[in-house]
Order: structure tokens, then C-alpha cells, then sequence
């Protein structure tokens, strides 16, 4: 699904190289969920910045669905983005003057998709986060945890086989977050591969697979499956 | 792609700043229109066709101390040697000059004082036979004075003179339903024949209400004070009125020439005040245009960095480049539609107010059609610079915490 092969990220000031990706490879097979952790300012917000093509890296090969991003100009990136990946935001990211269904709608109309068939993907797209009676209401009338719910509901809506989920419940109360989570595990069972940054040891263990960046660099691959197989093993 | 519900919706929720620039917008277009044409009337007056070759043309008046001199005969003589110029096409003595500001207009009637009858009123130049040649006018029916139907005299009670030759503009609002050859008007009591219908030539001011109506009379009243209008060769006017006093001077020299003025001089000096109005009027709504070109401006702006977030997150959703540019032009125009809309009511609204009370003419629904289109791109454009840059954010903003 994902390839990454050697990326490297500098980011170019007057004084300084820093770099926040370095020979950085990872591959993510169709129908994983792969928790993405690290300590502050390692380097996860740019591999997510990436892996989204929301921002160009500077050297290496990064295929996605077999697409060779670093040859795609921006509008093709657009489209990519628009029509294999959803994304979940920390923040959530609605637009505060649009109501849940013209929220949802947003990626559909980019994608050129006509009024009845965004209108039946928005219904059933709410309906599965449980927010179908609230379609007319605008988001700062919802908690934060329905106000997520309903970027996971944008995500959806365009039936992305890759969704990249930043901090999906760094800003939610715990039974909050867990309600979220579980949705996830759900979206994650009906086939789309999920790739989450988190700093939550507590949500990165849920996860099937997890991967550590330290510097820069993945640190620790197969830590949390590595336990998992002695504890299989040990009969645990 | 075009997002034009969402879009109005979402500046429903939100709409302080948009109800401010669509405001400004139906401002400029209600006075950018009216201005617009009030101009445009003005150039037209300004520009107008007075019927005179105005470059040619010059005047200068003759102050006479001396007693020593009969002064019909000494005009005659100074007519004959301006005639004689090798500068000059002709010249000749004239009571008022044209597009000046002064001169003398009166009621001309159909029938004698004080009887009742059809009055018009007429501004008229006492001038003789070659005046009509001086101001380079032509007849268009009819025959010019002939030398001795001219009256000269130093009496100001003779009144023997009884034809006159009138514009066309005169004998058409004098006899509406046949031709004033021939016919007799009436000078208060003093009848007069109609020998001479001429092309269109303007009295001495283009803002009386009846600027065309014009009639010549063949009667040289001698005066210590006259006035002479002369008209040069194409392109020697300027070397005519540089010698002219020195050579008046030497066919008499107890008198003072002065005021030797161009006609197109006289006629920039009258309408100075309609051409001042006109700069104003163009400056006001120069003024304004940009005033609300950068209000559009500002206000993209600003909604830009407000909605930084929210434009990369579009973008990180898929919106193209062109998708963000297009969403701020669609605002802006939805914004621009509603003002254009309320605009062309407040132009009529303004057109009415300002025929009723300035006597202006009402305003053309062309010009706030032409206004409103030309509002309309002006808008567009000033939208498309700061769209631009929103379509250069980065989709990485998404993912920044702000």
C-alpha cells in the first residue's frame, strides 16, 4: 500500500540544515493499522506530512498504491489525496461556517461526485458515526469527541483505502478517545489501512503494529510485535 | 468546479464583513454611475461643435479718448486695413463675440411690442455685412446683408435698419411648420426680414438656455468703446494678434487696444468652472474605485489569514490550486452581485434625486450597466491577487497545531 525507500527531509533555513526525515523506509501493507510513535519534534509530523503528500521530501522514493509521488505535480498530489487517502486531523478541521453534511461534502465536490450520490455517501457516512440528527448543525455546536466523529465521517466519505490519522484523540477526554478509537478498529476491520501518529503509549498499544521515529530515523520496528509473538509463544 | 451554495451559505453565517464590502460596492456603483455620466455630459458641452473656427479666431477691444475723430469713419477705415492683412481672412466690428460670457440677448417676437405673440429668446450681434465671413459661417439659405442695408451711425437713436440674418436653431423654434425666409420678426418693436438662415453657430454663452438661437442685425452703433473680431489665416493668428495694437495704434493713435483674446481662449475661461467640476468628478470616483478596490482587497485578505487553516485543510482534502482560487472568486462575486444588485437601484434612486434637483438629464440605464460590469471585473480582480496567494498555502498547515 505504502513504500517508502530511503526519504530524507531537509528543511533549508539561511543558517541551518535541519534534517527531519533521514533514509527513512517503511512499508505498509494493504489492511494495516500501524501506530506511528515518538518523543516531540522527531520527525512524525513530517513523515504523516509526507506519507499525506502534503508536503514534497527531498530525496528517496515514496510509492503509494503503486503511484511513484515523487513524479506527480501538485494538481495530480490533489487528486491522489483526494481519491486514496483520508485524513483525521488533531484538530479536527471542520470549517466552522459550514454545517456536518456540507463539511463532509467537501472532499466529495473536489472529487467532482454528483449532488445524489454525495448526499447518500454523507447520510451513510453519519448514520456509521452516529451523528445522522445532527447533519444541520454546525460544529461548534458538538463536543470534541463528536466533532471528530465527524471528521472521521469526512474521511469516509470518499471510501479512501488509506487513512492517516494525526493525534486523532490528542484533544478528546479519555471515554472520548476510546469511543473514537474503537471506530477506527471498525473502519480498520472493513479493510482501509490505517496509519496513526500518536504519542499516547496507551492508544499506540492498541495497534497491531507500531513503529518508533527517534531522530529522524524509525527507531524500533517490531517492538510491540516482537513482545506480542514471545508472549504468543510463552503461551501467554 | 463551482461551490456556490456552501459558499453562500457559509458567508450567511458569517456575514459582518461581507455586508460592509457589499455596502461599499452598491455605494460606488449608485456614484460611479451618476458621476460617470455627469461626466460624460460635461465632456460632450466642452466638446461640442460651436460652429466657429475657434483657432482662428480672435477679438480685441478699441477704447477711444480721442475727440478729435469721427468714429464711424475711422472703424471703417480700421476694417479695411485689417482686411487688408496678409494674415488676416476677414474682420469686422461685432457688438458681442461668441462663446465669450457677454454679449446681449433679447425676446424676439412674431408680432410688434406689446402686443402678444410667440417669444423666443435670442441673443444678437450687432455686426455688418462681412460678419458672417469673420466668424467663417455659412448661409444655408437665403443671402447675407448687402453693403448698404448696413446702418452706421454715431446716433444711437437710429433705428433704420429691417433685416436680420438668423440660425437655423431661431427660424426653426420661431416657425416650427414652415420656412422663416422672408418672414418678419420683431426686435421689441422694431420689425425685421428675415433674409438669411445660416448654419449653426453659438451665441456668447453655451450655457443659456438657448445657446443656438443667434440673430445677426446690419447696425454699427460707433462707440468710444467697440470691440473687433478678427479672423487670421490658418496658423497666423498668433503673428496677427502680436502686431494688432501697434497697428491700430498707427491708424489712430488717440485710443487703447486691449483684451486681445483667442476664441478658444474666451471659451476655456467660461467653462473653467465645468472643466474644474469635471476633474473633481473624475478624481471622486477615481478615488472611490480604488477605495473600494482595496476594500475587496483587504477584506480577501483578511478572510484569507482568518481561514488559513481551513485553506489547507481543503487542500490536504484534494481541493486543486485552482479550487481555492475559484472559492474566493465565487465569494466574491456572490458579495459583488448582492451590492451590484442594491447599486443599480441606488444609481436610479441618485439619477432621479439629481434630475429633479440639478436639472441634469436622466441617467441612461447604459451607464449603470457599463458601471456595474466594469465594478463587477474590478472586483474579480482585486479578489484574484489574494486568492492567488491562498492557493499557495501549504496542505502541511492541516497538520500543524495553531
Amino acid at each position: 500500500m505504502l513504500k517508502m525507500n530511503n526519504i530524507s527531509k531537509i528543511y533549508q533555513t539561511e543558517m541551518v540544515q535541519t534534517h527531519a526525515l533521514r533514509d527513512f523506509s517503511l512499508q505498509v501493507d494493504e489492511g494495516e493499522f500501524i501506530a506511528v510513535t515518538g518523543p516531540s519534534g522527531s520527525g512524525k509530523t513530517t513523515f504523516l506530512n509526507i506519507a499525506g503528500m502534503l508536503e514534497p521530501f527531498s530525496e528517496g522514493e515514496y510509492l503509494l498504491d503503486g503511484i511513484d509521488v515523487g513524479k506527480l505535480n501538485d494538481n495530480q498530489r490533489a487528486d491522489v489525496r483526494n481519491q486514496k487517502i483520508g485524513f483525521i486531523f488533531q484538530g479536527f478541521n471542520l470549517i466552522p461556517d459550514l454545517n456536518l453534511f456540507e463539511n463532509i461534502e467537501v472532499p466529495l465536490r473536489y472529487r467532482g461526485i454528483k449532488a445524489n450520490e454525495r448526499k447518500r455517501r454523507i447520510e451513510q457516512c453519519l448514520e456509521q458515526v452516529g451523528l445522522a440528527s445532527r447533519a444541520k448543525h454546525l460544529p461548534q455546536q458538538l463536543s470534541g469527541g463528536q466533532q471528530q466523529r465527524v471528521a472521521i465521517a469526512r474521511a469516509l466519505a470518499g471510501e479512501p483505502r488509506f487513512l492517516l490519522a494525526d493525534e486523532p484523540t490528542g484533544n478528546l477526554d479519555s471515554l472520548m478517545a476510546r469511543q473514537v478509537m474503537e471506530l477506527l478498529e471498525q473502519i480498520n476491520r472493513d479493510g482501509a489501512t490505517i496509519v496513526m501518529v500518536t504519542h499516547d503509549p496507551e492508544l499506540a498499544r492498541r495497534a497491531p503494529r507500531n513503529i518508533q521515529v527517534v531522530d529522524g530515523q524509525l527507531a524500533d520496528f517490531t517492538l510491540y510485535q516482537g513482545t506480542q509473538n514471545l508472549k504468543n509463544a510463552a503461551g501467554v | 468546479m463551482l461551490e456556490i451554495k456552501p459558499i453562500f451559505h457559509a458567508l450567511c453565517r458569517s456575514k459582518v464583513g461581507a455586508v460592509l464590502l457589499l455596502l461599499q460596492i452598491a455605494i460606488t456603483t449608485a456614484i460611479v454611475s451618476n458621476a460617470a455620466f455627469i461626466i460624460q455630459d460635461r465632456i460632450a458641452f466642452l466638446n461640442q461643435e460651436t460652429g466657429y473656427p475657434e483657432q482662428d479666431l480672435f477679438k480685441f477691444n478699441v477704447m477711444t479718448f480721442g475727440k478729435d475723430v469721427d468714429l464711424s469713419q475711422q472703424f471703417e477705415l480700421d476694417e479695411s486695413m485689417l482686411r487688408a492683412l496678409p494674415g488676416v481672412e476677414s474682420a469686422a466690428q461685432s457688438s458681442s463675440i461668441p462663446l465669450s460670457g457677454s454679449g446681449s440677448a433679447s425676446s424676439f417676437n412674431l408680432k410688434p411690442a406689446p402686443q402678444e405673440s410667440k417669444s423666443v429668446r435670442t441673443a444678437y450681434f450687432f455686426i455688418d455685412e462681412h460678419g458672417l465671413d469673420t466668424y467663417g459661417v455659412k448661409l444655408i439659405s437665403g443671402r447675407n446683408f448687402s453693403e448698404d442695408e448696413v446702418l452706421i451711425t454715431n446716433s444711437p437713436t437710429d433705428r433704420t435698419t429691417n433685416v436680420t440674418v438668423i440660425t437655423e436653431a431661431l427660424a426653426n423654434e420661431l416657425f416650427p411648420e414652415s420656412d422663416a425666409l422672408g418672414k418678419t420678426i420683431y426686435f421689441g418693436d422694431l420689425p425685421l426680414k428675415v433674409i438669411g438662415i445660416t448654419a449653426p453657430m453659438k451665441g456668447p454663452w453655451l450655457k443659456d438656455s438657448h445657446p443656438n438661437n443667434v440673430a445677426l442685425i446690419p447696425y454699427i452703433q460707433s462707440r468710444t468703446y467697440a470691440q473687433f473680431a478678427v479672423r487670421a489665416k490658418p496658423g497666423q493668428r498668433a503673428a496677427v494678434m502680436k502686431d494688432i495694437e501697434s497697428l491700430m495704434l498707427k491708424n489712430y493713435s488717440k485710443r487703447v487696444i486691449n483684451n486681445i483674446r483667442g476664441l478658444d481662449e474666451l471659451k476655456d475661461e467660461y467653462m473653467a468652472a465645468d472643466k474644474l467640476m469635471m476633474r473633481m468628478l473624475i478624481v471622486l470616483i477615481t478615488i472611490l474605485v480604488l477605495v473600494t478596490a482595496l476594500g475587496i482587497f483587504g477584506l480577501t485578505l483578511f478572510n484569507i489569514s482568518k481561514r488559513t487553516k481551513q485553506i489547507g485543510t481543503r487542500r490536504a482534502l484534494g481541493a486543486r490550486k485552482s479550487a481555492i482560487i475559484n472559492y474566493f472568486l465565487v465569494e466574491n462575486a456572490l458579495i459583488c452581485s448582492v451590492g451590484l444588485f442594491l447599486g443599480v437601484i441606488a444609481a436610479l434612486l441618485l439619477g432621479q434625486m439629481l434630475m429633479q434637483h440639478f436639472s441634469i438629464a436622466a441617467l441612461p440605464p447604459s451607464y449603470i450597466a457599463i458601471t456595474a460590469v466594469m465594478v463587477f471585473f474590478m472586483s474579480l480582480l482585486a479578489v484574484l491577487g489574494p486568492a492567488k496567494r491562498a492557493a499557495n498555502i501549504s496542505p502541511s498547515i492541516a497538520t500543524r497545531t495553531i
